[in-house]
């Protein structure tokens, strides 16, 4: 079809809207959470079709390939403008599939689900915002909306230190946001300044000449928003707290989704905007990512509470993402949101597993797990393989973006790149230390003493629906990567140029 | 012929292996084993019906895997000589051991866990025989990697099976770590993964970078074929099922490193110093794994020492310059390595589940068949002489001894005297479990007829696999290096050759001497400090805890508590304290009294006053 046609018909704010219209609805019907879970599975789905529909049908091109443009709020410039290139196709595309696993992996939710599920939505349209606005104030929103569900369904639904995990995200991420906000506003003003027209729009602030004071001053306002969230060592710590407290869908968004608006920050907004700043901060983010890829590695090896270990190696792989943007090359950068696609995938899919153990178990502590295999084994041989794709295994997700990240770096920064191997080395001996307390050994103290028709209990028919897409991902984005990639090449190269290095 | 057959050799076994993965829990038992070994008899068959395909190398692609910016790695095969003559090996053994573990499993639960990780496993080493790209050939070698993972804990409820299988992953994974920074540096100088490719365009790297590159390349073979400095994993990994060691760690996965150096020689040859570091490092290993093998206790043990001994002389091999030498013994060491592991599965079964040999002896009486099959195992083992072992491993030692400085002279002499310790330890297992009374407890159990009728093919191929490369001195024609088109060996003088012939000779016999006094009527041994090192591969394991293991979770736990939780958070949570106590400071100022709240209206409307007084007047 033609792609032109696609745009007389408003798909962006189709596939933005509709989960806020679910979140009404779910309020709606709040006396019947059956009608709830349904309708927000509905929205999920729909939202996820349409997003795939619009992957197979839109051409491969540079630029943008939808577009919405709408004044907003004319007295001060700012628009309702949307748009949509390969890169936040992709994005989107994640958002809604994991949207529908963070729905019915939460599918038994008993206390107040009716809010449970609007927040969950609420939090999807966030995300898609965040990942179509091309309008810094719209940007803005979005990205302080994605806050504030997360902060509930953390502080409400969340396990034992709950309310101390809530606060410290909330806190760390909008102490970042603050910053930007700051940051955005001064670049607004020096550009209508120095042009007489004043617009928040991503290309007319894009064209804003800066002294190089100033130009390292705001980048480095807007680079602190999104390095806490995505998160590079030393802005991390919110994270495992988070994800530890957080219920399942919390964990699959944040792991899932919320690390990746960071990066796209930084790709969409952060290096475009102060392309010299950007190349002169390149080797501290490498020496950062570095760091952050051993230390989360190192630290993730001695937690006994398996959402903590999965936490930090989520810090871990995101140290590669970010290696590979700072090697500022075509090749890394295809291999870092190839990873950042295959760690949503594999991540969010850990999540959801660690929530079905936990259902079973009610703990989620290496030291009394063990044995799983003896009682579960298709819960189990998911959850090694979803373990080893972790681990970076040749033909499954997360290797083909790490080995692309590593060859394009290599050429870049030899050293941090040979080291960035290492840290390949140390996430097998983690993630194996995790699938030894999970899967083998003798059968767990826990599963002695508990009731024991709960171990006997092997996935039901929504759980194996629930799996089965994503194994099928996993093994899918490890062997043939080409449809993936194939979007994504144009839109890297026309950034890789916009970002100014020679 | 239509080339893409060949991709049948690779899709078979995986189909075998996701089959079972996901349907064999519901097939009955039988079935899952039939699939299994239909599947790679099948993968035989179609090697066998591709030879002709090998002699001029054929290249087939079926769909490009990553694709971006200069990188283009395709799921392609290279099928050549050298791919073709391991692939023959390895469908062959690997039927052999298939047939063989449908009886050796026959009461085990897991049966299509275990036949999906075996077949799996196959798949994955075909990759790395067959890969055009060192990219897919590093799929395939760490698919081997996690299906040998999988297989060393197959019996999972203990945990330290479990914990050898993540022992042999991990250590093998540090080995790829070298391997994996070979790969980006080839890419970044050439531009390309295809292996032809590189080998072809060796010749224009910097001379300089040649050695780290060999080095690094040797780093990723050491980890695979367990070689010093990184072996500590193989004996560990014998907690494995015997089918598993037999096809894993003798026949074709520890060899995927000699392989790699074969693959690459073109590259690999270039540098000198890494040539030499190559034969060094293998006869190091040869003679530290054949001293730890005079003193094992279980029969695997002795077996896996024994392999690392034998890769150690495929390194010298390579190391010396001759593939084809490399080639034939592991050709020859995989025939007559798989016999005796699977040789030994059957003992264990006749000895009721015991595997240590000095709880063995007598077995001989139990059944005969077994021990002359066990025997031709150890005479090649032993490298007596006429045997598939002597002529390989001489072959090895000739090579060594032709290219004479002084360096190569020394692993000469290392390799001759190794040669010596080898047919010790192995003439002690065959005495030990054979000769002598039963002095175990344990009542045998019933031998399926598969874990004998298994056996005699390979015997066969052990004792008559020197033949293949059969010098001329002998009046062969060194058919296997021929057809792997390297360079025929070195013609010496008729006197040098039959001297090096009678010293190899005359260390066997100096082998086997003590063996046959010391445990020809064995009784007890008594304990020594020196054997229990031995015992112990030198304490390597001790060392490596104390210097690798112990640093590692204490900077482990250092990072999360005095990292994390300390200074991280201390940053953090002092900030919002303090800010807390200001806000407690400003509190204060809320003090509810109209009086108070006017004298700071005051305060402030005359600080506002004064400045712009000041303004004005400055």
């Amino acid at each position: 079809m033609n792609p032109v046609a696609l745009t007389d018909f408003p798909f962006l704010s189709l596939v933005l809207w509709l989960p806020l219209a679910g979140t009404l609805l779910c309020l709606l019907l709040r006396h019947s959470p059956g009608a709830c879970r349904w309708l927000s599975l509905l929205t999920t789905l729909a939202v996820l079709l349409l997003c795939v529909w619009l992957f197979i049908e839109l051409p491969h091109a540079a630029g943008w390939l939808l577009q919405e443009d709408q004044p907003w709020i004319p007295s001060f410039g700012i628009r309702y403008s949307l748009s949509l290139d390969g890169i936040s196709l992709l994005l989107v595309t994640l958002t809604a599939l994991l949207q529908v696993g963070a729905v019915l992996i939460s599918w038994k939710q008993r206390q107040h689900p009716a809010l449970f599920y609007a927040l969950v939505l609420v939090m999807e349209t966030g995300i898609i915002g965040v990942f179509l606005a091309t309008d810094l104030i719209l940007f803005y929103l979005f990205w302080e909306l994605m806050l504030i569900p997360m902060l509930f369904l953390i502080g409400i639904w969340g396990h034992g230190n709950r309310v101390y995990a809530a606060l410290k995200f909330f806190f760390f991420t909008l102490a970042g946001s603050l910053f930007m906000l700051l940051a955005l506003i001064s670049l607004y003003l020096i550009h209508g300044e120095q042009t007489g027209v004043y617009s928040f729009a991503l290309e007319a602030l894009k064209n804003t000449s800066l002294t190089p004071t100033t130009e390292m001053l705001l980048y480095l306002g807007f680079m602190l928003a999104f390095v806490v969230k995505v998160p590079l060592f030393p802005f991390h710590t919110w994270l495992p707290d988070a994800h530890t407290e957080a219920p399942a869908a919390g964990s699959v968004d944040l792991a899932g989704l919320l690390l990746k608006t960071g990066i796209y920050g930084m790709i969409r907004f952060a290096f475009p905007f102060f392309p010299h700043a950007a190349q002169q901060s390149l080797p501290f983010l490498a020496i950062l990512a570095l760091i952050g890829i051993f230390y989360a590695a190192w630290i993730a090896y001695v937690q006994t509470d398996i959402k903590r270990v999965i936490a930090y190696s989520s810090v871990s792989h995101m140290g590669f993402v970010i290696l590979g943007l700072s090697a500022w090359n075509q090749l890394a950068w295809e291999g870092s949101l190839l990873l950042m696609i295959g760690h949503g995938v594999t991540t969010g899919a850990l999540f959801i597993m660690i929530a079905m153990l936990q259902d079973r178990t009610g703990s989620r502590d290496l030291r009394v797990l063990g044995g799983m295999w003896k009682s579960l084994p298709f819960f189990s041989a998911f959850f090694l393989l979803f373990s080893l794709a972790s681990l970076g295994l040749p033909g499954l997700a997360n290797f083909a973006g790490e080995i692309l990240v590593l060859l394009g770096s290599f050429t870049r920064f030899p050293l941090l790149a040979a080291f960035a191997v290492a840290g390949v080395v140390f996430s097998a001996a983690y993630m194996l230390r995790l699938v030894q307390g999970v899967l083998w050994g003798p059968l767990g103290q826990l599963c002695k003493i508990g009731d024991k028709d709960c171990l006997h209990a092997d996935l039901d028919r929504r759980e194996w629906l629930l799996l089965i897409p994503l194994a099928l991902l996993v093994v899918w984005l490890g062997l043939y990567p080409a449809p993936v990639l194939a979007p994504l090449s144009g839109p890297i190269s026309l950034l890789l140029k916009g970002g100014g290095l020679p | 012929m239509d080339s893409r057959l060949l991709f049948l050799l690779i899709l078979l076994p995986l189909t075998g292996g996701v089959f079972n993965a996901c349907f064999g829990c519901r097939l009955p038992r039988a079935l899952v084993a039939l699939l299994a070994i239909g599947a790679i008899v099948g993968s035989f068959g179609v090697t066998l019906l591709c030879w002709p395909l090998a002699a001029e190398g054929t290249q087939v692609t079926l769909f490009t895997w990553l694709a971006s910016a200069g990188l283009k790695a395709d799921i392609g095969l290279f099928f050549d000589p050298l791919a073709a003559t391991m692939t023959l090996m390895v469908t062959g053994v690997a039927s052999l051991i298939h047939i063989y573990a449908a009886g050796y499993m026959e009461h085990e639960e897991d049966q299509a866990r275990f036949f999906a990780l075996l077949n799996l496993f196959v798949c994955a080493m075909l990759c790395i025989i067959l890969a055009d790209n060192l990219l897919l050939l590093f799929l395939g070698w760490e698919g081997v990697g996690v299906c040998s993972y999988g297989l060393i804990g197959f019996w999972y409820a203990k945990s330290e099976n479990a914990l050898a299988g993540r022992k042999a992953f991990i250590v093998t994974r540090i080995g790829d770590l070298f391997f994996t920074i070979a790969l980006l540096w080839l890419f970044s100088l050439l531009g390309t993964v295809n292996i032809a490719e590189i080998n072809q365009r060796a010749t224009e790297l910097d001379p300089v970078l040649l050695t780290p590159l060999v080095l690094l390349l040797l780093g990723g073979a050491c980890g695979k074929s367990a070689q010093f400095p990184l072996m500590t994993w193989l004996p560990d990994a014998m907690a494995g099922p015997t089918p598993v060691s037999a096809l894993i760690h003798a026949a074709t996965m520890v060899t995927a490193g000699v392989y790699l150096l074969c693959r690459l020689f073109p590259l690999v040859s270039l540098s000198a110093t890494g040539m030499a570091v190559i034969a060094a490092v293998g006869a190091l290993t040869a003679l530290y794994a054949a001293s730890c093998a005079v003193a094992q206790r279980e029969i695997k043990r002795v077996l896996a020492y024994s392999t690392m001994s034998q890769i150690g002389y495929m390194f010298l091999a390579v190391g010396v310059g001759s593939v084809a030498a490399a080639i034939d013994h592991l050709l020859v060491h995989a025939f007559f390595k798989a016999l005796l592991f699977m040789g030994a599965g059957a003992l264990i079964h006749l000895a009721g589940g015991e595997n240590d040999i000095y709880k063995m002896g007598g077995l001989k009486q139990k059944s005969p068949l077994l021990f002359w099959l066990f025997l031709i195992g150890i005479l090649c083992l032993a490298g007596a002489p006429l045997s598939g072992g002597f002529f390989s491993m001489a072959a090895i030692v000739f090579a060594a001894f032709t290219r004479g400085d002084g360096f190569l002279a020394c692993l000469w002499g290392i390799g001759v005297f190794t040669a010596g310790l080898t047919s010790f330890y192995s003439f002690r297992l065959l005495y030990l479990v054979f000769f002598g009374s039963y002095r175990g407890k344990k009542t045998a159990h019933r031998l399926s007829p598969l874990l004998i009728w298994t056996l005699p093919p390979l015997a066969l191929f052990g004792l008559f696999g020197g033949l293949f490369n059969l010098p001329h001195f002998y009046g062969g024609h060194e058919l296997l290096g021929a057809w792997l088109g390297s360079t025929p060996a070195k013609e010496l003088p008729l006197v040098t050759e039959l001297g090096l012939l009678v010293l190899m000779s005359l260390f066997f016999v100096a082998g086997w001497l003590p063996a046959h006094l010391l445990y020809r009527n064995f009784e007890v041994e008594a304990e020594s400090s020196w054997r229990r090192f031995l015992l112990q591969g030198w304490r390597f394991d001790a060392l490596y805890e104390w210097l690798v293991l112990r640093p590692y979770r204490f900077t482990a736990r250092f990072c999360f508590i005095a990292g994390d939780k300390g200074l991280i958070d201390g940053v953090v949570e002092g900030l919002g304290r303090t800010l807390l106590h200001w806000g407690g400071y400003m509190r204060q100022l809320a003090t509810g009294q109209l009086s108070f709240y006017l004298q700071g209206f005051a305060w402030g409307l005359l600080l506002m006053v004064g400045w712009l007084l000041l303004k004005a007047v400055v």
